[in-house]
């Protein structure tokens, strides 16, 4: 019995035990150890067996192989880009497609700013449809977030944009809410902030602030119902009796990039009476 | 004569030309300071001026006015009438009656430029009717006279360094 009180016989004991039992479990179909060990070292197996199979090549092999991955590679950048690309069109087709979709009568040319030229005023820009696109001057231009302004020029390939930031740029326009009706036209004082202005407003108007103003159709240059923006604030003209609100738009005029022109629409060039809206 | 540089100097004064349109017009490139942005040509102009006889001179004013012009979309109007004239006369000047320093230059660049600007504002917003022409002038038209001189002295010293890097003796 001397031999099983020495110390390392004890320990060998125990650990055959536990081996047995941990066998057991591991024949039951539950390798709690293995499994255990396995999760641990997985990654490094990888790594050590990839390391292994490339020991196994030759430089020229691994030279040839290098070459092949960078070809690959280069393609499959090529691919991102064009993903990314098609993921761009997408989204702005799908723009397109809501705004067509929502306006039915709408015909849309979609196009880019190409040119924001220092020498303009009120943050006119160019875009890249002329004439041979259908558009034509006065045609309004707009984006999924409402009027950004109108075709002022147009030539064959290229067309400028007065924005709806400018003064020359007037049209009809009301508030959703009261019906309360005015004139969009572009102030010095707040285009530099991205702000327009809904003028002409009745003293007695209910307009306030956080009110949407649509665009009325009224001249038939617009269509009804393009957002123009909200009302950021109500002050009182210095010239006469009415008031005018400053309408921020949702669209920042300034940086646009993208945008819709509308080369017709129901009711385009028919002039409408306020009371012919009325009866409707 | 052998006009070999000559021809290679006038060649790269359009390239020039041509890269200051693109900064200029391309959208949100050129930093805006204070409501302003430079007009990159017209500085562009006057320096050729200052060193090339009148001719040429007003040929490249042309060039950039009319860039300034119809480079948005507009026909040939202001800046091409006014730049040829002045270039041509600036080419004339300093080839006959002025020597061409940066003291001169300078001076001279800044007092057309800020005409020219200014001119620009009578006839195309005050004319036109606009609103708060005060507030305007202030807020954009002076950044973008001061910004254009102040781009107009780098022109000057690029300029200068073509026209002597290029010459024909």
């Amino acid at each position: 019995m001397e031999f099983f009180s020495n110390k390392k016989v004890k320990i060998v004991t125990v650990t055959i035990v536990v081996a047995v039992i941990l066998m057991i479990f591991g024949a039951a179909g539950t390798p709690i150890l293995s499994s255990g060990v396995n999760f641990l070292t997985k990654g490094l197996f990888q790594v050590s067996a990839s390391a292994a199979a490339e020991g196994e090549k030759n430089y020229d092999e691994l030279k040839e192989e290098n070459n092949q991955l960078k070809k690959e590679a280069a393609d499959l950048r090529t691919q991102l880009i064009d993903y990314y690309d098609l993921k761009d069109e997408n989204a702005r087709l799908w723009k397109y497609y809501k705004i067509k979709r929502e306006n039915p009568s709408y015909e849309i040319m979609p196009a880019s700013v190409i040119n924001r030229d220092s020498s303009q005023d009120f943050y006119s820009f160019s875009i890249d449809a002329g004439t041979s696109s259908g558009v034509h001057k006065d045609d309004p231009v707009i984006t999924e977030n409402g009027l950004v302004g109108f075709i002022s020029s147009v030539n064959a390939v290229t067309s400028k944009v007065t924005t709806i930031l400018s003064p020359d740029l007037q049209a009809g326009a009301v508030d959703k809410r009261t019906k309360d009706s005015g004139v969009v036209a572009g102030s010095a004082l707040y285009a530099d902030e991205n702000r327009t202005t809904l003028t002409k407003i009745d003293a007695n108007a209910k307009i306030k602030k956080d009110d949407i103003i649509t665009t009325s159709g009224i001249g038939g240059i617009y269509p009804e119902n393009l957002i123009v923006g909200k009302v950021s604030e109500i002050n009182y003209d210095k010239y006469d009796a009415t008031k005018y609100a400053v309408v921020t738009p949702y669209e920042n005029i300034k940086k646009v990039t993208d945008v819709v022109v509308l080369t017709d629409f129901k009711n385009k060039g028919e002039i409408k009476r306020s009371s012919d809206k009325e009866d409707n | 004569m052998d006009k070999k540089f000559t021809i290679v100097r006038y060649f790269a004064y359009g390239l020039e030309i041509l890269l200051l349109f693109i900064l200029q017009s391309t959208p949100n490139l050129l930093p805006e300071v204070f409501g302003g942005k430079p007009l990159l040509l017209i500085p562009a102009a006057l320096t050729i001026a200052y060193f090339e006889p009148e001719i040429p001179a007003m040929f490249y004013g042309i060039a950039c006015g009319a860039l300034l012009d119809f480079g948005y979309g507009d026909n040939i109007g202001y800046y091409t009438i006014m730049l040829g004239i002045i270039c041509f006369v600036l080419g004339w000047i300093f080839r006959d009656y002025m020597v061409v320093s940066f003291l001169n230059a300078t001076a001279f660049s800044a007092i057309i430029t800020a005409g020219l600007i200014c001119l620009y504002f009578l006839f195309f917003y005050i004319f036109a009717g606009k609103d708060e022409p005060g507030i305007y002038f202030l807020s954009h038209y002076v950044s973008r006279a001061v910004y254009t001189f102040l781009c107009g002295v780098i022109l000057y010293f690029i300029n200068k360094g073509l026209f002597r890097a290029l010459l024909d003796y």
